[in-house]
């Protein structure tokens, strides 16, 4: 098998490599050569047909020693090898050479080619013995080697031995002339074809399976027939026949008269001749692909690929254009802003400017007349007249002011085109809901509390709403019931009172009143009655046994009297207080004492402490966080959020802010405001970032103090431009959705600013203490 | 008719509209029905002028007129394209005397702010202070009785019915700052010295302030409420000692410094607790012998069943309530007043009503109280913190008429004998106006 492939690669190689000692002593090879390689000249040679027979005895000693393959897988080989040429029948017969360069699928079919051939030449001696062909059969067999080879390269075949027959074999084989057409137009008919005379030919009857294998089974030459679908008939090829396809496919020439070393003849006379006819050999260049051409053609194919060739027709250009309108849309055309203006052209004389216009175009004298009752502006400019020649025509009246309007145009025409940024104002404006779907919030003020002969400095609610006590710097602590606006009662601390705290516990109505240096604590007497007794115990000194006493306490309790409360006695001026949530610690803020500003003071127990060693600044405002154990001091630009529990801190709020001036927060314990006194509020959502989440400068002035309503979701500030701004602040359970923010309302009224602003602790009311001694209730 | 007939010749230009004036008033005035041709531009004082023309009357008496139920209020001519009536079409337009503003007729100062009033009674008027004392005023304007009892002011003060102040005396039941209702009784007799009066019994259970009192139709029951958002419903009865009832029959002298007065007073606890509210309950009001209503700075409107103790229903606007009356049509309709200048009737026989059935808006401030009249069904008063007392007809969207009663804030309001309204404010006075009256 093996074998049998070198024997064809040879025979490839050979019809390639030496075509131009290939003799045509047959014309049939003659002609298949011509075919196989057109390019190339015929070269004389001079064999003769007996040699064939020699070779055959060759041939056949071969033939011993292979074994006999399945036959029908010889008569398959064949089959496909004239199928092969049939369907290779429209193909082109140029291009060849490339064809025998190319690819591994040829190959392939090669060597079930090979099969047949070697099976084929087995049986050979008997086979040519027994069939009396003679040599007309061997030439229609040689034209099966050319299609062998067309089979394994170009597809032409079937015509050339068609033409060869008829050329030679014309009486012999009088069978189809329907020509090159496709096979398959007679595939449904009764015939094949027409023979010379124009008659139809009848296909003949197939022999079914059974009787081909019987047939084949007996037939020991059966192998070598081969069915020919032009003309419907089968064919035994001779031996001779098979050995000359064996001895073509072995590269060797068809019959032993051809010399494959011929003497080389130069047909051309070169020398002398003095032309540029070459016979050098062809360099090699020519035979390869070129490297340059490649690389330009994947150059193409990648600007192709990206569009920078396109394939499309040049827009053709209208062949009409308008002559005068281009002007105009110049401007338009140019796609940079900076676009040229043209002067505006003047306008083109029409019919009515001719010295002798249409009929129609002259006005009657009525028409001259309306038009002197016409606004100067509405008259026409000119008016036409007749003249019987140019000649007549006059001087143009208007001549010098027309140039000086045109000149006047073309000195005022706009020179570049201002571009225009096409916002809509609208859109730059976040999406907020609108304030009237976030009802309630406080809008009108509808109480006033009167009576304080000083500024309000302070305000605080009990937890019930019941009542509000306000603190005043005319030294005067009031207590309001909320519904009337009535007093109730009042206390006089004798000087400026800087902040009140009302106990967020409902069983102990005590109020914190942060006073020059102390804080006085005082029964509010609104609370349950059964509580009294216990407010009573708790706002009497217990005195502590002097062992107690170390040199400098912290803050001395002393009973007050007057009031029957506690004055905490601290060493410099308290000015902020505030209550822990469950109403037994104050912590108070005295700024000047350093080390001692912040003082936790315990109720019950009577004891205060001192938690921080150091402060990083000023401390302005410290707040018990309203559910858990930390606590906030606000010094002037931090926020220091502290763990009580673990005494540490837990947090340090960058708040970017300049002077805080006061601080709130929320219920909910992780958001937190502050208000500054640079006018600007900060809003710290803790969970999310120790920067601000939002800073709003609304107010012009400095922010007084900022509060968070209990249950709405709703804060205020409050600020010395005398207003009040009331925001609508959702902090949603969702840990991912940021606070809302939207401001819903400015409430005005005061005069000298507003110095603290106060929430109802149910209602969605909103309490303010001015700078001109008023409280004022602003409700929804 | 002769007047109709010059206006129509002063002005030939103006359209006339049919009207045909009707009555319910008697025959000697009553006019023709047949439709007059009247213009389109009179007004309710146009109208009048007409009716006063055609009764021939020397002494005009004022006139208001009902379209559809509902009183004129701007000229024909508004009226016709507000409702879009056919100016060809005749209005049947029914007259009735119209209400006039009453004359303040006098008004007696009080040491505090007058903060409550209740003139239910035909021969007195009680007041209740913010001097922690009730008064008692005769039909003369003199105080003939001072309620001492309470330690802190009064909020809220009711007369008891008939049943238990039989006799000559009167009972009275004050709802006091001091958590605690105490009940007086006042002997009637016509001296006109000033009494001065001890409670007699002393209900005690809110944990806060008492807002509001409010004594049953039958006087045997009397309903609080309260700071601590409860409602409590005690009982009146002198013979709350039988022994089957027991559970009010806690009964222990006070120990007091002033064993004096307070050895007649019994403490007496609560009947009932409705809990239902979230805030302070800050006005109740039977609608019956076994049902009663509350508003609370909650923001809403509730029935209570009092048998159960059960909350029939419950309504709620956006502001927090500060007084209700029952009455009007039916005597069933509610006016509550709030946090807000809007005086709102309630109709609670709309099953699932949720709004208010009219929105009156006229004051300047929140309105402190609000009372229907007693026998006109459509008549009801407001007062409000502007000052001013307002009477409302409920055909009509704008007030009938502005008292400009106080110089302060109003804290209470009443009607008196039909025809008068008295009130009282943070100017510590109880003025009284009458309303002048037309023999019709």
């Amino acid at each position: 098998m093996g074998k049998v492939t070198t024997v064809k690669r040879k025979l490839r190689s050979g019809g390639v490599a030496t075509p131009a000692p290939q003799s045509d002593s047959d014309s049939d090879v003659k002609d298949d050569l011509k075919l196989d390689e057109e390019s190339e000249e015929e070269s004389p040679s001079n064999s003769d047909a007996e040699d064939v027979s020699d070779s055959d005895v060759f041939v056949s000693d071969d033939e011993e020693e292979e074994d006999s393959d399945a036959d029908d897988e010889v008569e398959n080989a064949m089959r496909a090898l004239l199928t092969a040429n049939g369907a290779g029948n429209s193909e082109d017969s140029d291009g060849d050479d490339s064809d025998y360069v190319s690819g591994g699928s040829d190959s392939e079919f090669d060597d079930s080619d090979d099969e047949g051939d070697d099976s084929g030449s087995e049986e050979e001696g008997a086979g040519a013995a027994d069939n009396n062909v003679g040599g007309k059969v061997v030439d229609s067999t040689l034209a099966k080697v050319s299609e062998e080879n067309a089979g394994e390269g170009n597809g032409t075949g079937v015509k050339a031995v068609e033409e060869s027959d008829s050329e030679d074999d014309g009486e012999l084989n009088p069978r189809n002339t329907i020509g090159d057409v496709p096979l398959e137009w007679y595939r449904d008919e009764k015939h094949i074809g027409y023979d010379k005379d124009g008659k139809k030919i009848t296909k003949q009857e197939r022999k079914d399976q059974l009787d081909a294998f019987l047939s084949r089974a007996d037939d020991s030459k059966d192998w070598r027939r081969l069915y020919d679908e032009y003309n419907d008939e089968e064919i035994i090829l001779t031996k001779d026949e098979i050995k000359m396809i064996n001895k073509l496919r072995e590269g060797r020439t068809p019959h032993e008269g051809v010399n494959p070393h011929e003497e080389y003849t130069d047909w051309f006379e070169w020398e002398d001749k003095g032309h540029p006819l070459s016979n050098a050999p062809e360099p090699k260049r020519r035979f390869i692909p070129s490297k340059w051409e490649a690389k330009k053609v994947v150059k193409l194919v990648r600007a192709l690929r990206k569009g920078w060739i396109s394939l499309e027709k040049p827009k053709e250009k209208p062949k009409y254009y308008m002559l005068w309108g281009d002007d105009l849309q110049t401007a338009e055309r140019t796609a940079n802003g900076l676009a040229y203006i043209p002067a505006p052209k003047p306008k083109l004389p029409g019919h009515e400017e001719s010295y002798n216009p249409p009929e129609e175009y002259i006005p009657t004298q009525e028409e001259i007349n309306a038009y002197q009752l016409m606004y100067e502006e509405d008259r026409p400019k000119y008016i036409p007249k007749q003249f019987d020649s140019l000649r007549q025509v006059p001087a143009y009246s208007d001549y010098i002011k027309e140039r000086f309007e045109r000149c006047l145009d073309l000195y005022l025409c706009p020179r570049s085109r201002k571009k225009r940024i096409n916002i809509d104002p609208e859109s730059l404006v976040p999406k907020l809901p609108k304030p009237k779907d976030l009802q309630p919030f406080p809008t009108t003020c509808y109480l006033e509390f009167r009576g304080h002969t000083g500024i309000v400095c302070t305000l605080a609610t009990s937890p019930s709403g019941e009542w509000l006590a306000s603190g005043s710097q005319d030294g005067s602590v009031r207590i309001w019931e909320v519904q009337t606006g009535r007093c109730r009662k009042i206390w006089e601390m004798g000087s400026a009172v800087k902040q009140i705290a009302w106990n967020p516990n409902p069983q102990i109505s005590i109020l914190a009143v942060a006073v020059e240096n102390e804080v006085v604590l005082v029964n509010s007497e609104t609370g349950p009655e059964e509580d009294e007794a216990n407010l009573l115990t708790l706002l009497t000194v217990v005195q502590k046994p002097k062992a107690v006493e170390d040199e400098t306490p912290l803050t001395k309790w002393i009973q007050h009297e007057e009031f029957k409360g506690i004055r905490l006695r601290h060493h410099h001026v308290v000015h902020s207080v505030a209550w822990h949530y469950k109403g037994d610690y104050i912590v108070t803020v005295a700024p000047d004492a350093n080390t001692r500003a912040v003082l936790v003071h315990q109720l019950s127990k009577q004891l205060t402490q001192n938690p921080f060693r150091k402060h990083h600044g000023r401390v302005v405002s410290v707040l018990f966080h309203p559910t858990r154990p930390f606590l906030f001091v606000a010094t002037k630009i931090h926020v220091r959020v502290y763990n009580l529990a673990k005494q540490q801190l837990s947090k340090k709020l960058l708040t970017s802010l300049h002077e805080i001036s006061s601080m709130a927060v929320h219920p909910g314990g992780d958001n937190l405001i502050l208000g500054s006194k640079e006018a600007k509020l900060a809003w710290f959502d803790m969970d999310l970032s120790t920067k601000p989440y939002k800073i709003l400068k609304n107010h012009s002035r400095d922010i007084r103090s900022v509060a968070y309503h209990k249950k709405y979701p709703l804060f205020a500030t409050c600020s010395d431009d005398s207003t009040a701004h009331v925001f609508h602040g959702m902090v949603y359970s969702d840990l991912l959705q940021n606070p809302l923010i939207v401001p819903v309302k400015v409430l005005r009224g005061h005069q000298n600013g507003i110095f603290d602003c106060e929430f109802h602790p149910k209602q969605p009311w909103l309490f303010t203490a001015g700078g001109d001694e008023v409280i004022r209730l602003y409700c929804n | 008719m002769e007047e109709n007939g010059k206006m129509s010749e002063a002005d030939v230009q103006e359209t006339q509209v049919q009207v045909r004036f009707t009555t319910k008033l008697r025959d000697e005035f009553r006019v023709v029905s047949t439709p007059f041709a009247v213009p389109s531009s009179l007004t309710r004082y146009g109208l009048s002028e007409v009716i006063n023309a055609l009764l021939g009357r020397d002494k005009p008496i004022p006139f208001d007129f009902l379209l559809d139920d509902e009183l004129i209020r701007t000229s024909l001519e508004d009226l016709l394209l507000a409702k879009n009536l056919s100016a060809e079409s005749i209005l049947n337009i029914e007259y009735i005397p119209a209400v006039v503003p009453p004359i303040p007729k006098e008004s007696q100062l009080h040491d505090d702010w007058v903060s409550a009033v209740d003139a239910s009674l035909a021969s007195y008027i009680v007041t209740g202070s913010y001097d922690t004392f009730a008064r008692l005023w005769s039909v003369a304007g003199t105080c003939v009785g001072v309620l001492e009892g309470h330690t802190d002011a009064i909020t809220s003060v009711s007369v008891i019915p008939t049943p238990v102040s039989h006799g000559d005396n009167i009972s009275i039941v004050t709802g006091s700052k001091d958590r605690t209702l105490r009940m007086w009784k006042v002997p009637t007799d016509n001296s006109s010295s000033i009494k001065t009066v001890k409670p007699t019994r002393c209900f005690k259970g809110h944990t806060s302030s008492v807002q509001s009192v409010a004594a049953s139709p039958s006087g045997m029951q009397i309903c609080s409420g309260s700071w601590d958002s409860s409602i409590m419903l005690w009982r009146t009865s002198e013979d709350a000692l039988e022994p089957e009832e027991e559970e009010i029959a806690k009964k222990r002298k006070l120990a007091g410094p002033d064993v004096d007065t307070q050895l007649a007073e019994t403490e007496v606890s609560a009947k009932a607790t409705f809990d239902g509210h979230t805030q302070c309950v800050s006005a109740v009001a039977w609608a019956a012998e076994d049902y009663l209503f509350s508003v609370s700075w909650d923001h809403s409107v509730r029935s209570w069943n009092v048998e159960t103790g059960a909350n029939t229903s419950t309504m709620s606007c956006s502001k927090a309530l500060h007084c209700l009356s029952v009455g009007g049509e039916g005597s069933a309709l509610l006016a509550t007043g709030g946090a807000d200048n809007v005086l709102r009737v309630w109709d609670p026989r709309i099953v699932g009503v949720v709004a208010p059935i009219l929105q009156l808006t006229s004051h300047k401030g929140w309105i402190t109280s609000c009372k229907w009249h007693p026998r006109s069904t459509f008549h009801l008063l407001s007062a409000s913190h502007d000052g001013t007392i307002k009477v409302w007809d409920t055909r009509a969207k704008v007030p009938l008429y502005t008292v400009e009663a106080h110089k302060d804030k109003v804290l209470c309001a009443d009607w008196w004998k039909e025809d008068c309204i008295v009130s009282g404010g943070a100017d510590s006075k109880l003025s009284i106006m009458r309303e002048a009256k037309f023999n019709l």
